[in-house]
């Protein structure tokens, strides 16, 4: 088992710590006069986010552990999920409506598709965004001679190509998120 | 139109469409299409606890919606890790 | 006039979620069936999670509600695909097959190499 270092330790925690926050409505009470902080409430969620750390930072955090509180790389992220990924989202959703009401034929298959992202992260990342997008599950990550694939279930194999497959699946997504994760 | 009266019809439709699912549970040729049809109708009837949360103007449904997501979720990976042998 | 605006978001997500369940219901094989669901766990959360907030901000100005939804649906976000492939995955290993062939099936010959 990974020892847990402290760097992760600590990103660990305030991200634990938002959270209880966001949860518990404490950050409303910045807004609202009305609803004072609460002592209690914020020291229990002290003790308990230093515990969660403890045990669970090892599993989060394995590579940089300050990048999630980079300002650059945030509004980055914000822009992908907002702007880039909800428009793949919305496309992906219409033709998916489309297959069901038999607009479109369905002609589903496995392909294989090439990335050269590097970080864990992104590759996970591309991988979730994939499976997001209706019509399109990644099925499994394998490396073989220093190359990632996925296997990725497609509704409407229009090519079986590695290439062509991997651009028409990830479309303007994995320039994005390499660019998020560089 | 009232909005309550609104939000109450459409959480009927979302549960409307969770019982057309239970057809897909009983019937599912295979145990993957059981699991898939039980999570998506958690999904649904989260959707209608949101939507009764509106209608009612009280956020006690939100916790409880919140905590279905995370039993579903949690279920859901066991079925799987249970299937894959691993458990 | 906020009001038509929530109804339109809740509007498109029953839409998709019908689109969903029709697509489940359909659909001839476990892995489309899989598909179908991921539209409802996508657009058919996100449409009533975003008129709820909208509501609850301009409405009822709750904004510990608002917080809380947005919660529930950043977690539909970041779980949904998790599962889905944890489920595809375990159904291919335990050898789930559609009945009519796939037109091109990769991983299972790349499983039969390993083998």
């Amino acid at each position: 088992m990974k020892k847990t270092k402290f760097s992760a330790f600590l990103s660990t925690t305030v991200v634990c710590y938002l959270f209880w926050l966001l949860l518990t409505g404490q950050l409303v009470a910045l807004i609202q006069p009305n609803n004072p902080f609460s002592a209690q409430v914020l020291i229990a969620g002290a003790i308990v986010s230093v515990l969660t750390a403890l045990f669970s930072a090892r599993f989060f955090v394995h590579e940089k552990a300050f990048w999630f509180f980079n300002p650059i790389k945030l509004i980055l992220l914000a822009v992908y999920c907002l702007i880039i990924f909800m428009w793949e989202l919305i496309k992906a959703n219409v033709s998916m409506f489309c297959y069901v009401f038999g607009l479109k034929k369905t002609n589903p298959g496995i392909v294989k598709v090439e990335t050269d992202l590097e970080s864990e992260y992104a590759q996970s990342m591309l991988a979730n965004s994939i499976t997001l997008t209706p019509g399109t599950i990644t099925m499994d990550i394998a490396e073989s001679k220093g190359k990632t694939y996925y296997y990725i279930h497609w509704i409407d194999v229009s090519t079986q190509d590695m290439k062509e497959a991997g651009d028409s699946i990830k479309g303007t997504m994995e320039k994005w998120i390499r660019r998020i994760w560089r | 139109m009232e909005a309550a009266n609104v939000f109450t019809f459409s959480a009927i439709c979302f549960v409307v469409l969770a019982l057309l699912l239970v057809y897909r549970l009983i019937k599912g040729p295979s145990v993957v299409d059981r699991a898939v049809a039980a999570d998506s109708i958690d999904i649904l009837a989260d959707m209608a606890l949101v939507l009764f949360a509106l209608a009612s103007k009280r956020s006690i449904y939100l916790d409880i919606a919140l905590v279905t997501a995370v039993l579903g979720f949690v279920g859901s990976v066991m079925v799987s890790r249970y299937l894959e042998g691993r458990l | 006039m906020m009001d038509y605006v929530i109804y339109a978001f809740i509007a498109v997500s029953l839409i998709f979620a019908l689109t969903g369940v029709v697509g489940m219901l359909r659909f001839k094989d476990s892995y489309s069936r899989m598909q179908a669901s991921t539209c409802i766990s996508t657009l058919g959360v996100l449409g009533v999670i975003i008129g709820a907030i909208i509501y609850s901000v301009a409405e009822l100005s709750d904004i510990s509600m608002a917080v809380k939804l947005g919660v529930l649906g950043l977690f539909y976000i970041v779980t949904s695909p998790i599962s889905g492939h944890a489920i595809a995955k375990a159904a291919y290993r335990r050898g789930v097959r559609p009945e009519k062939k796939m037109k091109c099936d990769k991983y299972g010959e790349d499983l039969e190499d390993d083998n």
